[in-house]
């Protein structure tokens, strides 16, 4: 009778430990990866941008990532220098080893290629043709500021110091920022493209390159304000 | 039977043990003491068994050298059929073990059973504890990841603010200025033979006492303990009305014990091993290490400790706990044992262990850490920024870039050591805010030179925003009347927030 119940016990101490390999703690994972040699894309991209770029590349503070448009806006060697060195002057911090950051070139290139992967649409201008990305021409900022007037002010009015003219915002973002905005737009917020389409989907005037280069001289500008000869209109407040 | 029998009387007619064994055996114990009460200190025994022969085991196997400690516990992990399991064992059993070494004490304390003529078997026991606690933080260390780097780092910082010899100590413990292969060593030698060899004798010196004196009676209100009548009442107490300690006061404990190790088993097959994390590589600090279980109220105290009083109290604090300790039996070593009788005692009790429990859950459930990749992981929730301007969004920018979230958590992610800032526009009004950016103030650092004059503006008008939907921000009442006074007709302030 004792010898039954003792055989039970090792018959039953045998059964559990073949069945071990299916227990729950047993960790199949296999050991952590260094932080350095990660290569997923959603990881690297979690960890490092979302924060600012927001949850799946848009509705973060900063421009949305997730934007077909600015994906084809955008070459890779462009792409992969911003994501590696930063934009200097602003809060874009620079990401590769080789300039300060965390990642590894590897890393780099899995995010550049990740983006390109999650992101980027065919056709994303839907047969349009953009201004380049990189500015190309010189820009006037007296007749940038017409444009500005005529085509941003209806939406960006009040409060004034909260604007875009606001020289205080303006200090904070680099021209190519501004530029990349007007040109792709920002969907997660409701900022058009260069086509300027009204909400509802009717088409727009388009900016033409030179209007776009011009604005962002205006807005450059602005930064310093006795710059601009007239004062700058848009700043009050139109209610 | 005659063959069994010879060969017993052999061995027994050298080694003469039947005489004392049975003596400790069949010792009569006071009938109450056959309590589940009492189960505890021999469980703490069992457990340290457990831990020998696992430990034993994981030294077949582990590789004590700062290159090679991370990769042997991974193969144990992953090569050996059950090598997991064994760690698991390992790692929980440390863990209820050092559990019920501190349910022993308690248990011990409110039956008063460290009274005379137990003094040193109250003493003995201090040390067992710190013996116990040694255990886990060096067996923590071995397992070298980043959670072990970490909280030796800590430890070792501890160490270095004592006066005059810290730098010395430090030196001794990681021999050399640094967390290196040498350090690795010394702690396996710490962990493998020095502290087991002295836990091991003194349990047994515990063991012993507790055998000889007799297990405490059962406390009873108004049985007072003198030095000149305890001895001769409880020799009375136990010949009258006690049982043979075997099996009568033991098979409860042999059950407890029983219960204790099923416990560990099925915890470690749950559960499993603890780490091995991140491989230990001090230029990694994209990492949230947390001590262990025992130690996590440590952490805690710490994190809320202003500044100023860290060194006084990392210093002050463990002599005048284990000073306390030592004392309890020579300041009460007479007297009352029943907690009916012991209002202090019992209060001291209970707020030790009220406080040990909400720093524990603090630290388990907080980042006892600044957050540190909440810049750049943690998002904010979309809403906050539904309607922001471009001013408030680049001011979410800068507060993300410049790390606020590290302490402040907003929608529920970010660090701890600093309040929630999701309605902190209702608390404080734009100016306080400025204020409080720029100046610091409480355990805020003051931010008003890392920060441009934009920077500032921005994250003001961000901060202004953060209150909930319907609720409107604290407003300075006199700037509000002048506002009233100059609005224009009504009804037609508002605009974005
Ligand atoms: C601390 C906030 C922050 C983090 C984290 C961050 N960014 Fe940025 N990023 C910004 C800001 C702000 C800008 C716009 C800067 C400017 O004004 O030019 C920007 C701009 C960019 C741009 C260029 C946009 C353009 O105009 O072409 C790219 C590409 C980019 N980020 C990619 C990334 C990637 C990839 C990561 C993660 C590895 C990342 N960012 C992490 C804040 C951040
Ligand atoms: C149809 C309305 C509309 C027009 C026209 C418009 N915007 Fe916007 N813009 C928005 C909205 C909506 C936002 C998001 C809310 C906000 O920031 O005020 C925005 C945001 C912005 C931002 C901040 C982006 C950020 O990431 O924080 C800038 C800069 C900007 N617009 C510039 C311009 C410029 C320059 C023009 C003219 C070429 C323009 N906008 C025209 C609607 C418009």
């Amino acid at each position: 009778m004792r010898l039954g119940v003792l055989y039970g016990i090792v018959l039953g101490l045998a059964l559990l430990t073949a069945g071990c390999n299916a227990m729950p703690g047993d960790p199949r994972s296999g050991p952590p990866i260094p932080p350095d040699q990660v290569t997923d894309f959603h990881i690297l991209y979690n960890r490092n941008c979302q924060a600012c770029h927001g949850a799946n590349g848009r509705n973060g503070p900063a421009i949305d990532l997730a934007n077909p448009e600015y994906e084809a806006l955008i070459d890779d060697t462009t792409l992969r220098r911003i994501v590696a060195n930063g934009m200097p002057g602003t809060e874009m911090p620079a990401w590769a080893q080789s300039a300060g950051g965390m990642l590894t070139d590897a890393q780099v290139n899995a995010l550049v290629a990740g983006m390109r992967r999650e992101w980027a649409r065919p056709n994303a201008f839907a047969g349009g043709t953009p201004p380049p990305y990189a500015q190309n021409q010189t820009g006037d900022a007296k007749r940038g500021q017409q444009t500005y007037q005529a085509r941003c002010a209806s939406c960006h009015h009040t409060p004034a110091h909260q604007q875009v003219t606001s020289p205080v915002y303006l200090s904070l973002v680099s021209d190519q920022m501004l530029r990349t905005l007007i040109i792709a737009g920002r969907p997660d917020i409701r900022q058009p493209d260069w086509r300027h389409d009204t909400p509802n989907g009717g088409a727009g005037q388009p900016l033409s390159a030179q209007d776009v280069t011009d604005i962002v001289a205006y807005l450059h500008a602005l930064r310093n304000p006795d710059e601009v000869s007239a004062a700058p209109l848009s700043n009050a407040p139109r209610r | 039977m005659s063959r069994l029998k010879r060969i017993y009387d052999w061995f027994e007619l050298r080694l003469q043990l039947e005489g004392p064994v049975g003596e400790v055996v069949l010792h009569k114990v006071p009938r109450d003491t056959a309590s589940w009460w009492y189960v505890f200190g021999s469980a703490a025994f069992t457990l340290l068994m457990l831990q020998i022969v696992t430990g034993i085991l994981l030294a077949l196997v582990y590789v004590p050298s700062g290159a090679q400690a991370w990769n042997s516990l991974n193969i144990l992990n992953h090569q050996i059929p059950l090598g997991w399991y064994l760690r698991a064992l390992h790692g929980w059993g440390s863990d209820f073990m050092v559990a019920v070494v501190f349910i022993h004490m308690a248990q011990v304390f409110l039956f008063g059973a460290y009274k005379y003529p137990r003094e040193l078997t109250w003493t003995v026991g201090v040390f067992l504890l710190l013996a116990t606690l040694g255990m886990a933080f060096t067996g923590q260390v071995l397992r070298f990841d980043q959670d072990a780097y970490w909280g030796l780092g800590i430890g070792v910082f501890i160490m270095s603010r004592v006066p005059w010899i810290g730098g010395g100590l430090v030196h001794l413990l990681l021999g050399g200025p640094v967390i290196a292969g040498a350090t690795l060593s010394r702690f396996f030698t710490l962990h493998v033979f020095v502290i087991p060899g002295t836990l091991l004798l003194l349990a047994l010196v515990h063991v012993w006492m507790v055998i000889k004196l007799g297990i405490n009676e059962w406390p009873m209100p108004g049985r007072l303990v003198r030095r000149s009548t305890y001895i001769a009442d409880y020799n009375k107490l136990a010949h009258e009305d006690g049982i043979p300690f075997v099996p009568g006061a033991f098979w409860k404990d042999l059950i407890f014990s029983g219960a204790v190790v099923a416990a560990v088993a099925v915890c470690a097959a749950v559960f499993g091993p603890y780490g091995p994390g991140g491989q230990p590589d001090p230029s990694i600090i994209q990492t949230v290490p947390k001590p262990d279980f025992p130690f996590l109220w440590i952490y805690a105290v710490l994190s809320y400790l202003p500044p100023s009083m860290e060194t006084p109290f990392i210093l002050v604090a463990p002599i005048l706990m284990i000073a306390g300790l030592l004392a309890v039996p020579f300041v009460a070593g007479e007297g009352e044992k029943s907690w009916h009788r012991r209002p202090v005692a019992i209060l001291a009790l209970a707020s030790v262990a009220v406080a040990w429990a909400v720093f524990t859950n603090l630290a388990t459930f907080t980042p006892w850490s600044p957050h540190m990749n909440a810049w750049s992981g943690d998002t904010l929730p979309v809403r906050y920024l539904e309607e922001a301007t471009p001013l408030v969004r680049q001011g979410a920018v800068i507060f993300q870039a410049k790390q606020c979230r590290n302490c402040h958590s907003v929608g529920g992610h970010g660090g701890q050591r600093g309040p929630a800032l999701d309605d902190v526009a209702t608390r404080m009004t734009v100016d306080q805010l400025r204020f409080k950016v720029v100046s610091g103030g409480g355990n805020m650092p003051a931010y008003g030179k890392n920060l441009s004059p934009p920077e500032i503006e921005a994250l003001v008008s961000f901060l202004e925003t953060l209150h909930p939907k319907g609720q409107s921000p604290a407003i300075d009442a006199a700037q509000q009347a002048v506002e009233n006074a100059a609005a224009s007709p009504p009804g037609s302030q508002g605009g974005t927030p």
